[in-house]
C-alpha cells in the first residue's frame, strides 16, 4: 500500500462498489501522483474499469471517500470530474462519427462568437491539439466515419488534451493504435508528465507497462494486491500477481510438419481500391496470421471472405470446391463453413441486452430446430457446450450477455461460432483488450481448433501473437499482401519491416526510439 | 443483471406489464365510481359489458399483434390504416367464398411490399410505409369513386365479427388465435430469435449469419396479414367497409404495443404486455365516452396517459440500468 503523501494528488481510501451482487471493489485505498505515470494492472473483471469510473465520476463509490489535490471530492458527473481537471480516454471511443474531427474535439465547449460556435477558431484549436500529439497529418475538416481506427483514437486523445487535464487517465487507450501511433502517445505522455500531470495507465501490453510507469498497482478481483515502483519486480512475477497462479508457456508450441493441403484457397481476391490480387492458401489444421499496420486491408479481406461486400472479384474455393457466399448466412452455410468473430464485440459481435444463450445459439439455429421450432433441448445442450467449451464464467446463462466482463464476452463470441462447427475460422483481433489469462486460454484454443482440422487467418495488431501463434504470417500493405513470413523469418524485426514495406535495416530504430522517451 | 432474488424484483419487461395492469384496475374502479354516483349502476363490472369492450378490443389486439412485431424489429408500419381499409373494401367487393382469403391476401402483398421496400431498397420504413399508406387509400378512392362501397360483408365475415359462441363474440376467439401464433413464433421459434437480435443490434444479427433482409419481410408481411384480418372483421362487424375505417388504428394500436413495455426501437418486450396495452386502451376509451367527455377532451385525456405511462417506465429504466 501506498501511505498518502505529500505529492499524491489523487488519494482513494476504502472505497467499495458492487453491482448487484457481484462485488467490483472492495475496501481500497489507492493513491497516484503529480508528475507519474502510474499503471494499473490486472485481469478483466479485476476492478480497474471500476476504480477509473469512480476516478471520473462516472459511477458512484458504495463507501469510501476520494481526495484530489488535498480537498475532499465526490463526483456526481463525469463532467464535475473533468471540471476538477480529471480527463479520461476510454478504450471505448466517445467521439460522433458523423462530425468532423474538429468539431468532436471541441464538443463539449466549443469556441463560441456571437453565441454561434466560431468554426475558425474550433479548426485552429484543433490544429494546434493534433499537432502537439503529432498528428498534423489529420484533417480536422475529415468526419471521423472517414478515419481509420487508430486516428480516430488519435483524434480521441486529442480531445482528451483540450480539457487541459491535471490527471489523465488512460483506459486500453492505445489497443486500437498502430505502432506510429503508439510511439506518438508516449511521446506526448512523458511531455505530460514532466508538466506534472498525473497519469493513469491501463494496458493490457506489458511491454508497453515495463517502457512508460514509474509505478504500478496490481487489482485482482476487486482487491488492491500490491503497488511497486518501477522494476522493483519482473514481468514473470507481475503476471503472477494479477492472476494468482502460475503461466509455463505463453503460447502453445506449434506444430512441426510440412505444410498441409489448402483448406481455404484465395486467388487474386480484388475489391474497390482496398484489396488488390490477395493470393493466399491456409491449410487444414493451420495458423495463418496477417500482419502489417492496422488499416491496411486486413479486416476487409477478412469480410470479403465472409460475403459482407458487394463487388468482390477473384477466387476463393474451400477444399477445392470454389465458393462466393453473398451474405454470412451463405459463408455459414453447411457446405462452405466459414465463421468470422469480428473485430468490435459490442457492436458486431453481440446482442447486449440479450441473454448469454441467446447470443451463443444465435448462429446455429438452424441446426438446433425442428422445422420452425428451436428444440429447446438441443439449444440448452449445445449452449452449455459453448460455456463449459470455453470455460466461459456465468452466473446463469440467463443473464444478459452485458453483464460479463470483456474476456468472457469475447469467449462467448468465439464460442458462438465454434458450435456452428465451422472449417474455416477468421478472427478478427481477437484479443483487443481482454486480459492475460482469457488471452493465453485463447491462444491454446486456436491451436487445439486447428489441430482439429480448422484452418485459421488470424489477423492482429500484436506483433507478439503473430509471432506466437502463426504458423505463417502474411504482412499486408495498402490492400496488397508484401510478404509471407515463416519458420525462422517470423521475427518482430522482419514483421516491422514488411509492414512499412521497407527493408529491414531502416525500421529497426523503431523500438529503440520508443525507449529513448521515457 | 443482479443477485437479489427474481421474486423480488420484476424483470425489466415485466415492470411495464405489472405498471399498465394496475392502471386497467384503476380505470375500472374510477369508472365505476363515476357511473356509481351519477348513475347509480355500475355497468363497467357486467361481464356482458366488459365482453362487448373486448369484441371491439379485439380488432385493435389483432392490429397491435402485428404491429409489435414490426416493432421489434425497430421498424414501423404506418400503411396499417388503408392496408386494413383495402382489405375490408376488397373482401366485400368480391364477396362469396372469396371474401376472406382476398382481404387477407391484400393484407399480405401490401406488408411483402412494405417488407421489400424497407429490406432491400433501404428506404426508412417510416417514410416507405407513409407512402405506401397514400398509395393505398388513392387506390381505394378510385376503386370506390370516393363514396361509401355499396358492397355487404358476408355472412362468415359476419359471423366472425358480430355473433357469439356460448355467450362469447367469436372476435374473441380469433383475437385469441392470433395471440397464440404470435406468442409461439416469438418464444418457440428461431424466427422470433432473429426477431429480437435484429432489434437488438441488425450488424450482429447479420454478422451472425441471420438473413435479416428476409426476416425483416417476413414480419412486414405478418404485420400486413394482421391488418387484412382486422379489416376484413371489422367490415363484418360494421356490416359494410367504408372509407378511412382504419384510420382510428394506427396511433392506438403503436400506444398499445408501447405501452405494454414494448422498447419502441426495438429488441425487447413481451407479448402479454401488447395485449394488456390493448386492453387498457379500450377502457379509458370506453370510460371516457362513458363519463361524456366531449372528443377533445378524450384526446387530451388519451395522449397525457401515453406520455405518462412512458415516464414511468423511463424511470424504472434508469434505476435497474
Amino acid at each position: 500500500m501506498v501511505a498518502p503523501t505529500g505529492e499524491d494528488f489523487l488519494v482513494l481510501a476504502g472505497i467499495s462498489k458492487r453491482y448487484g451482487g457481484v462485488r467490483a471493489l472492495e475496501n481500497v485505498d489507492f493513491a497516484c501522483a503529480r508528475g507519474k505515470i502510474h499503471a494499473v494492472l490486472g485481469e478483466n473483471g479485476a476492478g480497474k474499469s471500476t476504480l477509473i469510473k469512480i476516478a471520473a465520476g462516472v459511477v458512484q463509490p458504495d463507501a469510501g471517500h476520494m481526495r484530489l489535490d488535498g480537498n475532499a471530492v465526490s463526483f456526481a458527473s463525469p463532467s464535475a470530474a473533468n471540471a476538477a481537471g480529471v480527463v479520461c480516454i476510454f478504450q471505448e471511443l466517445s467521439l460522433l462519427p458523423d462530425l468532423s474531427v474538429a468539431d468532436n474535439i471541441s464538443i463539449a465547449a466549443p469556441p463560441r462568437r456571437f453565441g454561434l460556435i466560431d468554426a475558425k477558431a474550433q479548426r485552429r484549436r484543433a490544429e494546434a491539439l493534433l499537432t502537439e500529439i503529432g498528428c498534423e497529418d489529420v484533417n480536422p475538416l475529415l468526419r471521423v466515419r472517414d478515419l481509420p481506427l487508430s486516428r480516430r483514437q488519435m483524434v480521441e486523445i486529442a480531445k482528451a488534451l483540450g480539457q487541459r487535464p491535471r490527471l489523465l487517465i488512460l483506459d486500453e487507450a492505445t489497443s486500437a493504435l498502430t505502432s506510429a501511433d503508439v510511439e506518438r502517445v508516449y511521446t506526448m505522455l512523458a511531455r505530460l508528465k514532466a508538466e506534472g500531470v498525473a497519469i493513469l495507465y491501463i494496458s493490457h501490453r506489458m511491454h508497453e507497462v515495463e517502457a512508460l510507469a514509474d509505478r504500478a498497482s496490481v487489482f485482482r478481483n476487486g482487491r488492491h494486491i500490491e503497488t511497486f515502483e518501477k522494476g522493483a519486480r519482473s514481468t514473470a512475477e507481475i503476471v503472477q500477481l494479477m492472476i494468482g497462479r502460475d503461466i509455463a508457456t505463453q503460447y502453445p508450441s506449434k506444430p512441426r510438419r510440412p505444410r498441409p493441403q489448402p483448406a481455404l484457397r484465395i486467388e487474386n481476391l480484388s475489391w474497390e481500391k482496398r484489396l488488390d490480387q490477395i493470393s493466399i492458401d491456409v491449410g487444414a489444421g493451420e495458423i495463418v496470421g496477417l500482419g502489417g499496420l492496422d488499416g491496411q486491408g486486413q479486416k476487409t479481406l477478412l469480410f470479403a471472405l465472409f460475403g459482407v461486400l458487394r463487388g468482390v472479384t477473384g477466387t476463393v474455393s474451400v477444399n477445392g470446391r470454389p465458393v462466393r457466399p453473398g451474405s454470412p448466412a451463405g459463408a455459414k452455410a453447411p457446405g462452405v463453413g466459414i465463421a468470422l468473430v469480428p473485430e468490435d464485440r459490442k457492436t458486431e459481435g453481440l446482442m447486449l441486452p440479450m441473454s448469454i444463450a441467446d447470443n451463443l445459439a444465435i448462429a446455429s439455429l438452424d441446426a438446433l430446430s425442428n422445422g420452425p421450432f428451436v428444440n429447446r433441448v438441443k439449444e440448452r445442450r449445445a449452449v452449455e457446450g459453448g460455456i463449459s467449451r470455453l470455460q466461459i464464467k456465468v452466473g446463469d446463462k440467463n443473464d444478459a450477455v452485458s453483464t460479463l466482463s470483456g474476456g468472457n464476452q469475447q469467449k462467448v463470441v468465439i464460442a458462438k461460432w465454434l458450435m456452428t462447427q465451422p472449417r474455416i475460422v477468421l478472427l478478427n483481433d481477437p484479443t483487443r483488450g481482454i486480459d492475460v489469462g482469457t488471452k493465453q486460454e485463447l491462444y491454446r484454443l486456436m491451436r487445439e481448433l486447428a489441430d482439429q482440422g480448422a484452418a485459421i487467418l488470424f489477423y492482429s495488431t500484436d506483433y507478439d501473437e503473430l509471432i506466437g501463434c502463426c504458423d505463417r504470417v502474411a504482412i499486408m500493405y495498402d490492400g496488397r499482401i508484401v510478404r509471407e513470413l515463416e519458420g525462422a523469418e517470423l521475427t518482430e524485426t522482419n514483421i516491422v519491416a514488411s509492414s512499412l514495406n521497407i527493408d529491414a535495416a531502416s525500421s529497426a530504430a523503431a523500438p529503440a526510439r520508443v525507449a529513448a522517451h521515457v | 443483471m443482479t443477485a437479489v432474488p427474481a421474486n423480488l424484483i420484476l424483470s425489466r419487461d415485466d415492470r411495464p406489464i405489472v405498471i399498465a395492469a394496475l392502471f386497467i384496475i384503476v380505470i375500472l374502479i374510477g369508472g365505476t365510481a363515476y357511473t356509481w354516483m351519477h348513475f347509480g349502476s355500475a355497468p363497467l363490472l357486467s361481464p356482458n359489458y366488459l365482453l362487448q369492450q373486448l369484441q371491439i378490443g379485439s380488432f385493435l389486439g389483432i392490429v397491435a399483434a402485428g404491429m409489435m412485431i414490426v416493432i421489434l424489429i425497430s421498424q414501423i408500419d404506418l400503411s396499417v390504416p388503408w392496408t386494413l381499409a383495402a382489405a375490408a373494401m376488397l373482401a366485400t367487393a368480391i364477396g362469396g367464398p372469396w371474401a376472406i382469403p382476398i382481404g387477407l391476401a391484400v393484407g399480405l402483398i401490401v406488408g411483402i411490399v412494405n417488407g421489400i421496400g424497407v429490406a432491400y431498397l433501404r428506404v426508412p420504413s417510416m417514410i416507405f410505409t407513409l407512402g405506401i399508406n397514400a398509395v393505398m387509400r388513392g387506390l381505394m378512392v378510385a376503386h370506390t369513386g370516393g363514396f361509401a362501397p355499396q358492397t355487404a360483408a358476408t355472412d362468415l365475415m359476419r359471423y366472425l365479427a358480430a355473433e357469439r359462441t356460448f355467450g362469447i363474440p367469436n372476435a374473441l376467439f380469433v383475437w385469441l388465435a392470433v395471440s397464440i401464433v404470435v406468442v409461439v413464433i416469438l418464444q418457440r421459434t428461431a424466427l422470433g430469435r432473429y426477431i429480437y437480435a435484429i432489434g437488438n443490434k441488425e450488424a450482429a444479427a447479420y454478422l451472425a449469419g441471420v438473413n435479416t433482409r428476409r426476416v425483416t419481410v417476413i414480419c412486414f408481411a405478418l404485420c400486413g396479414l394482421t391488418a387484412g384480418l382486422a379489416g376484413v372483421l371489422l367490415a363484418g362487424y360494421s356490416v359494410k367497409a367504408y372509407q378511412g375505417m382504419g384510420d382510428a388504428y394506427l396511433l392506438p394500436s403503436i400506444a398499445a404495443v408501447v405501452i405494454g413495455g414494448t422498447n419502441i426501437l426495438g429488441g425487447r418486450g413481451r407479448y402479454l404486455g401488447t395485449l394488456v396495452g390493448v386492453i387498457l386502451i379500450v377502457l379509458l376509451n370506453s370510460v371516457l365516452s362513458i363519463m361524456e367527455m366531449p372528443e377533445a377532451g378524450r384526446q387530451v385525456i388519451y395522449g397525457a396517459v401515453i406520455i405518462l405511462m412512458l415516464l414511468v417506465y423511463g424511470r424504472g429504466e434508469r434505476v435497474t440500468s
